[in-house]
């Protein structure tokens, strides 16, 4: 067996007194597309903060390509190949798309080759015609695949992403999820993906990890996890007849 | 050449200005006296947009590496007789260090706070300037002994003497100034501006970046301090590291000529300082009213124009397009 | 001197220092802004109390009340019509409009009443008390007790009246003090007025033993910023206490080092709790 890409222990991130991480652990793949699912407040972002080095874990370790990360910062894990995009959209709102995804390009080159390889990102990813625009104009699904662009941009072994698909309608959802498995057959990209659709969930990840209190409490495959009677109770409980949670 | 003149037509104007300005005004001092001190207020005032404009760091303290420019070559000179040029460099070393510790100690402050840490910076050092006597001459200030024309000391019987140099350090301010908003660090500081947790995550090492700035922009300051004082002869804690007298002045004319941008700093010490001379000569009986007036101009400016007079005149946008592309 | 009557100088400015630095923090926890200009309403006061006490011979301990009435509308006029505008703006904006403001005051102040020290003649200036070594003089007590007095009203006022209570829920969420039918907007302007009224009524107390002139607020500006971060930005009860111990530090560095040098010890103080601990020393992080 291979060694994974990504390994973590025992991560504890506490904000006081409040435990939002509390013994997490997992192993990912290179090129796999892991789902992390969870009722509000399981500490979903809060674990994506701690591997992008956004918050700091309080304890444990976390492995990526056999190189402990934890406690480096964000922009030298970005150098090393893992990044995220932002639950919120967090683009840089006063420039432009292509703008947006050059400063990423930046990263691993200089001006003129960053303009380069971001013009080649936007076309991949259907985004050519709307480079000059201001992100302040764009639409959800623009917005979203702009924040995957720039991302993108940076080379990512593993890109982590935070309910991309939030606001978005079910065709719009499915452009997303295709251009996902593109990325990941065309340049080997492993996603860890937060999202609250159980359809995009079910149809684009390998594997899935349910977070509840801090805690996983499942992991495995996503059709069988769903089915796990913790996770019923835990978190689909209510609501996993309509298809959204 | 016609595509020079488009895009660099209003630069190549004020730089052929600067230099007949001296010609015309041969005459009178005191025009040329304001005009240094225009110079000067513009070149200082650029170095606080260095942080401030490009990497939102409101500093209020910027007077600490004014003053630390000023006391390092007047003292070096005073005691030890090194010529103020090398004082000039050596306050500038000194500054880039202090300004290298307080980025290091106040990286993670930011807005208000930043402002406050800042403050207290310079008034740390007026404090330590007054009471430390033995060296600093304490609240008597010091003065620079006068020596006539001496190029070497920095000394010059003629202002435009004053008036060149300080030319000189306000195009080398614009120069770094322009060299950092422009190509790769002008995408990576409007990041971090617009966004500091996604430029970081996007691989922007914002901690560095914006040491790299507080360091020049201290540097550069220190330098400013150095021509101001040779070009006053006298200055005491008081007054070099002072809170509206400096600090306050230089940040405000940036803002008031455009947050920011590379003119902004020079269009508003150019509307300030000449403000300040004529508030000051017609009413120079009524002391404090220059300063109410300028307290007047900056709430003005914010209320009605925030962006500055760089907005007012529709030029805001071509610069920001034109260090765009 | 001795450690004994240094701790209790120390404690008779640290009252006041409370009092005046509530108002800033008040101002802060409610509406977000810091407001550089604060200190010029403490010089305000004294003035408004100087000019009391020598038109109408007021005692400036009396005179404390309708200065801090007036200061109040002056505050409450001054958020509605200008900080007002900048709540929604960058930090730049709201630092350089109170900065602004700042400049008006201050030198507004020098055209006004010119550069002289203005002073106040009261029968208990230079009285005091004794006990066994340790003495007390009466202005430093009386304002003292007026500040004591002062932070118990306004912690009653803060935890009991309908008013306090607005003012408490927009400090924690302006939005939902909204949809429980808070005038938000007339909550901005009553806290402002109530942190540089309360400000104005600590330069009143302290007439009788300071002079004022147009700087005088200048004097108090780190010193107030000090308190207040110790304290913690926005925490009221945090700068009463942030006061005492500015106030015993200031005291007990008097003891060390020379007078020109007390400030310092504060300042080093003022910027490593900013670097290290910006949310106070009391709050957890």
């Amino acid at each position: 067996m291979t060694e994974p890409l990504l390994s973590v222990h025992e991560l504890d991130v506490r904000f006081g007194g409040l435990a939002a991480l509390s013994g997490v652990g997992f192993h990912m793949r290179a090129g796999e597309i892991l789902g992390i699912v969870g009722p509000n407040g399981a500490g979903k972002t809060t674990l994506f903060n701690a591997l992008v080095g956004v918050q700091r874990p309080t304890a444990g370790s976390i492995l990526f390509q056999g190189r402990g990360i934890s406690g480096l910062k964000p922009h030298v894990i970005a150098r090393l190949g893992m990044t995220k995009t932002f639950q919120n959209s967090a683009l840089f709102p006063e420039m432009s798309v292509l703008e947006n995804v050059c400063t990423a390009a930046l990263l691993h080159h200089r001006l003129a080759a960053a303009k380069k390889k971001a013009y080649g990102i936007l076309e991949r990813l259907e985004l050519f015609d709307i480079a000059g625009e201001d992100v302040a104009n764009l639409t959800f699904p623009q917005k979203a695949l702009t924040e995957l662009a720039r991302a993108m941009a940076t080379d990512p072994k593993i890109l982590l992403l935070d309910e991309v698909m939030a606001a978005l309608s079910h065709e719009e959802m499915d452009g997303v999820i295709a251009v996902i498995r593109r990325l990941r057959e065309d340049d080997g990209i492993g996603f860890i993906v937060i999202e609250h659709h159980m359809r995009a969930i079910l149809s684009l990840c390998d594997r899935l990890l349910v977070l509840s209190f801090g805690q996983v409490i499942a992991e495995g495959d996503p059709g069988e996890v769903v089915r796990h009677p913790d996770v019923i109770k835990a978190y689909l409980g209510d609501s996993a007849g309509a298809g959204h949670a | 050449m016609k595509t020079l003149l488009r895009r660099h037509g209003l630069a190549l104007l004020c730089a052929a200005l600067a230099i007949c300005l001296p010609l015309c005004m041969e005459d009178s001092d005191y025009a040329m006296r304001i005009a240094t001190m225009a110079l000067i207020f513009a070149a200082a005032s650029q170095c606080w947009n260095l942080s401030g404009g490009l990497a939102n760091q409101i500093s209020l303290g910027h007077a600490a590496f004014f003053g630390i420019g000023a006391y390092t070559s007047t003292l070096l000179y005073i005691h030890l007789e090194v010529s103020p040029w090398l004082g000039l460099v050596a306050g500038g070393m000194l500054a880039a260090v202090a300004a290298a510790m307080l980025s290091v100690i106040l990286s993670r402050l930011k807005g208000h706070y930043y402002a406050l840490a800042t403050l207290a910076f310079a008034e740390v050092l007026r404090v330590v300037a007054n009471s430390w006597s033995s060296v600093t001459g304490g609240p008597i200030g010091l003065t620079i002994p006068f020596k006539g024309d001496a190029p070497l000391a920095f000394q010059f019987s003629s202002p435009a003497g004053y008036y060149w140099i300080s030319l000189g350090l306000l195009a080398l301010c614009s120069l770094v100034f322009h060299r950092l908003a422009s190509g790769a660090s002008g995408y990576r500081l409007r990041a971090i501006r617009e966004n500091e947790v996604a430029a970081e995550v996007s691989g922007i090492d914002t901690f560095r970046l914006k040491l790299r700035l507080n360091v020049l922009s201290g540097a550069l300051m220190a330098m400013c301090g150095t021509v101001y004082a040779q070009f006053i002869y006298f200055f005491d804690p008081d007054s070099i590291f002072s809170l509206s007298g400096i600090s306050v002045k230089v940040a405000m004319m940036s803002i008031i000529g455009g947050l920011g941008t590379l003119p902004g700093p020079i269009l508003g010490a150019f509307f300030l300082v000449p403000l300040e001379e004529l508030s000051t000569s017609f009413f120079s009986d009524t002391a404090g009213l220059a300063q109410c007036v300028f307290g007047i101009v900056l709430i003005a400016a914010i209320l009605i124009q925030p962006r500055g007079l760089m907005a007012v005149w529709g030029l805001r946008h071509r610069f920001m397009k034109g260090a765009r592309t | 001197m001795n450690g004994l009557q240094a701790l209790l100088d120390g404690i008779m400015l640290g009252g006041i220092y409370g009092v005046i630095a509530t108002g800033l923090s008040l101002v802060f926890g409610v509406l977000g802004v810091v407001n550089f200009a604060q200190a010029e309403f403490l010089m305000l006061g004294m003035y408004i109390a100087w000019f009391l006490w020598a038109w109408l011979g007021i005692d400036p301990l009396l005179a404390a009340v309708p200065t801090a009435l007036i200061v109040f509308g002056v505050g409450f006029v001054i958020q509605r019509t200008l900080i007002e505008r900048v709540l929604a703006a960058p930090p730049a904006a709201q630092i350089f409009l109170t900065v602004g403001l700042m400049m008006v005051l201050e030198n507004g102040a020098l055209l006004a009443f010119g550069s002289s020290f203005r002073s106040v003649n009261v029968p208990y200036q230079s009285e005091g008390f004794q006990l066994g070594s340790i003495f007390v003089g009466a202005p430093y007590l009386y304002a003292f007790l007026a500040a004591v007095l002062v932070s118990a009203a306004l912690w009653l006022t803060l935890s009991k009246s309908w008013l306090g209570r607005a003012i408490r829920a927009t400090a924690q969420d302006g939005m939902a003090a909204i949809l429980m039918g808070v005038n938000i907007k007339q909550i901005y302007g009553l806290a402002f007025g109530l942190g540089v009224g309360l400000t104005a009524l600590g330069g009143a107390v302290i007439l009788p033993y300071i002079t004022v002139s147009p700087t005088a607020g200048g004097q108090f500006v780190v010193l107030m910023f000090t308190v207040v971060v110790l304290g913690g930005l926005g925490n009221v009860a945090g700068a009463l206490l942030g006061g005492l111990v500015v106030g015993v530090v200031q005291s007990l560095s008097a003891m060390v080092f020379p007078v020109q040098l007390q400030n310092l010890v504060l300042f080093l103080i003022f910027i490593a709790v900013l670097a290290f601990r910006p949310q106070g020393l009391l709050r957890e992080s």
